[in-house]
């Protein structure tokens, strides 16, 4: 379970997150909408405790994170993964030794099992032949996959954070990740391996979640499903979501 | 930056430094980065640490002989040159070339891997990224860099008998008994303890510089830009803090 309460976060005097409260379930197939700079990216570094808020306190399972320190968090995070927006992949390893990164680092498994692993995740997310490329020889896609790939490889997440998944991506790569991440979260509640992606895309949003929260001026204006996000009467929020999906 | 500012950043760069030496007491240890980063340090700095010293040894040869045959000792061409090289100009010139081509890449490196996610990747992980990226980097300079100023300051006192015979038409023995001369155990000492001291400030400050970088690639060119100016800066006082310190130590003080 994960509770945001008032979370107040500012950068130079400009709010980012302005009291924001949400709760979910690692089940939960949430999108979080909104133009860029809203700080859709930093609630998923919030949740992760990479970053730190002004006030408020965000808890996991109970556990209030906010003020832990490095060594505290490790428990917290193990329930989560993440996928970056450029995929984050390691640029001095080729696409086995990104994905075997964890899984060594972690210990108490041999090569030969890494290895196993290190395949059966990559021919899940549909990259296997490029197990020996390195990241600047993949295409926007394939590093999303080989991202992906990483993520599954670490501790057997709860829950997946995305960041902006389909962002710089052809319309076909981007349904087939879409589908991926489908795919990743399916299942029935409450045993699947729910999600949160931060997108402006609405379109893609509107593929993979069940929920939707919009973030603007570091406030939640709505918080609610895909039949409610289409017939509400936020004028922002029509705006930002009229061209996609009416 | 305003001086609350500044304190925030003294203080967070004497725990990573502090951080940096504690970590190499406890597990884990990254072998694998750490040879790299030696090899990246020391071997990959060889060809710019040779032409530095090289021509350092000749330059400062040519300037002596001239200044010393006016006043009638050029015989003492060799004890000067010894003197400085390995007590001064070595140590302090070939950490001024380490910090521009080591510390600027650590600096950069590190930086784009704040950038690009990676560090956070590191850190959701459960990764120390100061144990996995910044101590292997900093004992790698502590290591290398002693290497390279031995070198280095062979390369310097090989260039200036080559200028003495060659140019100054001086006793290659000659210059080279004066080299054995200039090497007591304390002006060694000094040449050898400052390079560990250098490499580690070195270290210190460019993967600081690194880890703090904020705002894409202008900000990364102000970290990179920031590392290497702060270390060329502590490089110059910290040697005229430990020639201070060494002069009383050795009883060389006037």
């Amino acid at each position: 379970m994960i509770e945001f309460q008032d979370v107040l976060l500012g950068f130079d005097r400009h709010r980012v997150l302005d009291r924001i409260n949400f709760t979910a379930h690692y089940y939960d197939k949430i999108a979080i909408l909104g133009v860029s700079g809203e700080g859709k990216t930093t609630i998923l570094k919030l949740l992760l405790g990479l970053m730190h808020p002004d006030s408020g306190r965000i808890l996991i399972d109970g556990q209030d994170i906010t003020d832990l320190p490095e060594t505290g968090l490790r428990d917290a995070r193990m329930n989560f993964s993440i996928v970056f927006q450029d995929g984050a992949l390691f640029d001095s390893m080729n696409v086995r030794e990104n994905v075997a990164f964890n899984l060594r680092e972690r210990g108490g498994l041999s090569e030969e099992e890494i290895e196993k692993i290190v395949r059966e995740i990559l021919s899940k997310v549909g990259v296997e032949e490029a197990i020996d490329l390195m990241p600047e020889e993949l295409s926007g896609g394939m590093q999303r996959r080989v991202a992906i790939a990483r993520s599954l490889a670490s501790d057997n997440p709860k829950m997946m954070l995305y960041d902006e998944p389909t962002t710089g991506l052809d319309p076909i790569t981007a349904d087939n990740i879409c589908a991926l991440m489908s795919e990743l979260s399916s299942g029935v509640p409450p045993d699947r391996k729910g999600l949160i992606m931060v997108t402006h895309d609405v379109d893609a949003a509107a593929k993979i979640a069940e929920r939707f929260l919009y973030l603007n001026h570091g406030k939640i204006e709505f918080d609610g499903s895909l039949a409610a996000l289409k017939s509400n009467d936020n004028p922002g929020l029509k705006k930002f979501i009229m061209e996609i999906l009416i | 930056m305003n001086i609350r500012e500044i304190v925030t950043e003294l203080q967070n760069f004497y725990i990573m430094s502090l951080r940096s030496f504690l970590g190499l007491f406890c597990k884990p240890f990254y072998l694998r980065d750490l040879v790299e980063q030696m090899d990246y340090a020391g071997a990959g700095s060889f060809f710019i640490v040779f032409l530095v010293s090289l021509f350092i040894g000749m330059a400062l040869t040519l300037q002596i002989s001239i200044e010393l045959a006016s006043l009638g000792l050029k015989m003492y061409t060799g004890k000067i040159v010894g003197v400085s090289i390995i007590r001064e100009i070595g140590p302090v010139a070939i950490a001024l070339s380490f910090a521009g081509r080591v510390g600027s890449g650590m600096a950069s490196e590190i930086g784009a891997m704040v950038i690009g996610h990676q560090v956070d990747i590191l850190r959701v992980y459960g990764i120390d990224p100061v144990k996995k990226l910044v101590i292997p980097r900093v004992l790698s300079a502590t290591i290398m860099l002693p290497l390279l100023t031995l070198i280095g300051d062979a390369v310097a006192l090989a260039g200036g008998a080559y200028i003495s015979v060659f140019v100054g038409h001086d006793s290659g023995s000659f210059y080279w008994s004066q080299i054995r001369g200039a090497m007591s155990f304390a002006n060694i000492f000094s040449g050898i303890v400052k390079p560990f001291i250098f490499g580690w400030i070195i270290a210190c400050i460019s993967c600081y510089m690194g880890l703090a970088t904020r705002g894409g690639s202008k900000g990364l060119r102000r970290a990179t830009t920031t590392a290497v100016v702060l270390s060329t800066i502590m490089i110059i006082i910290s040697d005229f803090v430990l020639t201070q310190i060494l002069l009383v130590l050795l009883g060389m003080h006037s």
